[in-house]
């Protein structure tokens, strides 16, 4: 089993989104390389093992980048660094597109959620919010 | 029938099928679609008020988390918001039957051999609250990204994905319960795509049993004992079935389990082509497309002592 133990990925879960110890503890911090993935599972099988659970952090930048996916799973636990936009802006932020505003959080990545919806990752400037959603998650002109 | 596909084929099958002209017939009709709601995100009436303000018509099945698609204003399911949340999954009625036939528990560990693209995988981890573990495995690489994606996109984080070949690998651990849903000649999917349909030939369906008996011995030895095993197929030739069930019983020493489902099936077949199989297939399952307007499949659920 190739995977370690993170302490800083549930560290920084912790420290910028204010997540829970009670919801942090469901998951373990498994890294391999420049991912860390949260696993909820109970048994790491030996051999290798393409992914355990899903990625929830990238390591490969400058700081700590979350993933739209972990964010959406974690998301309505967070009480920190979080940016509500209107309902009607949740398109063009789901299409990756940028969403101008101010809001209480610091600048670095956020989550964005909007009405009921945790939509994912953004990058907040400190004056507007930049889109982080992947482009295979990103609304296309097809949808509703 | 207009320009349809002969499905002549499927006379061999007129003995088995209960009502076969109506079989027939439905073969030619397009499948609706059905949709799963994830339940670990979202509660099945507010994704049904959600989907209904943009103009979908749905039609709950009894009180299952499901929803036929009556009529939609996009040309797939899919595309829509909700869709990319990973707040429901499209899913043929007939696919959901084999995790519910197999009633994965929260905190148990599941091995779900042939995984992808993980219709049935997200489906156990719903029922299993996001707890317990389940090893889901394919073959192959591009297969396992399809599995990924839809992982992530559902919010699964119970699942370890592994690469593996299901006849021969070693998965390391005893499982409570096991699912192999098999790869199969598919005759119980045409609807999808008619057109693209080839008829299997006797020699495609003695080599797919082949196939599916080597991963179900491989997956059986990983089941604990006292545990439980479903295989499933989407195919109606009794041999990649009832066969591969007979194989089970007579070979690895397991027992047929009967067991109930929230759709009409037929029990399966004791005799094909001169061939009789262990009396307790008749405990299988069979559902049709004519049965509930959804694919064809095939479920047996077995114990190991």
């Amino acid at each position: 089993m190739d995977f370690s133990e993170s302490p800083e990925a549930r560290e920084y879960f912790r420290e910028r989104f204010g997540i829970p110890e009670e919801v942090l503890r469901r998951y373990r911090f498994l890294r391999r390389g420049k991912y860390v993935w949260a696993f909820s599972g109970t048994v790491l099988i030996p051999g290798r093992v393409e992914h355990a659970g899903i990625k929830a952090l990238s390591l490969a930048g400058a700081t700590p980048k979350p993933t739209t996916a972990f964010l959406r799973v974690i998301g309505r636990h967070t009480t920190k660094n979080v940016v509500r936009i209107d309902r009607e802006d949740a398109p063009a932020f789901l299409r990756g597109e940028e969403v101008s505003g101010r809001w209480d959080a610091t600048r670095g990545y956020v989550i964005v959620v909007a009405g009921n919806d945790v939509l994912g990752c953004g990058f907040y400037t400190g004056h507007s919010l930049r889109s982080m959603v992947p482009r295979e998650y990103r609304m296309e002109d097809t949808w509703i | 029938m207009g320009d349809l596909p002969d499905f002549g084929h499927f006379r061999k099958y007129e003995e088995i099928i209960p009502d076969f002209d109506s079989f027939l017939e439905v073969l030619g009709r397009p499948q609706p679609y059905w949709i799963r709601v994830n339940t670990l995100r979202i509660e099945v009436p507010e994704l049904a008020d959600r989907l209904k303000s943009k103009g979908f018509c749905l039609e709950r099945f009894g009180s299952l988390p499901v929803f036929r698609i009556v009529g939609m204003p996009v040309r797939h399911p899919g595309a829509t918001v909700e869709h990319s949340l990973g707040y429901y999954y499209v899913q043929d009625l007939s696919s959901m039957m084999p995790p519910i036939a197999l009633a994965p528990q929260p905190g148990e560990a599941v091995l779900d051999i042939a995984a992808a693209p993980g219709s049935k995988t997200t489906q156990m981890a719903e029922m299993m609250a996001n707890t317990g573990t389940i090893v889901a495995n394919d073959v192959s690489r591009e297969r396992i990204a399809a599995l990924v994606g839809n992982l992530e996109r559902l919010g699964i984080t119970n699942v370890a994905v592994t690469l593996r070949d299901g006849r021969t690998a070693s998965f390391g651990a005893e499982f409570d319960r096991v699912l192999v849903d098999a790869p199969c000649t598919g005759e119980g999917v045409v609807r999808k795509n008619p057109h693209g349909f080839r008829a299997p030939t006797e020699r495609d369906h003695r080599s797919f049993a082949g196939l599916q008996r080597a991963i179900l011995r491989n997956a059986y030895r990983h089941l604990r004992r006292g545990g439980l095993l479903v295989y499933s197929t989407c195919t109606l030739n009794p041999l990649e079935n009832e066969g591969v069930i007979h194989f089970a019983v007579e070979n690895l020493g397991a027992e047929v389990l009967p067991f109930s489902l929230p759709i009409p099936h037929s029990p399966g077949v004791e005799e094909w082509n001169g061939r009789e199989f262990h009396p307790h297939v008749k405990r299988c399952a069979r559902i049709y497309p004519h049965m509930v307007d959804t694919g064809g499949m095939f479920i047996g659920l077995l114990r190991k002592p």
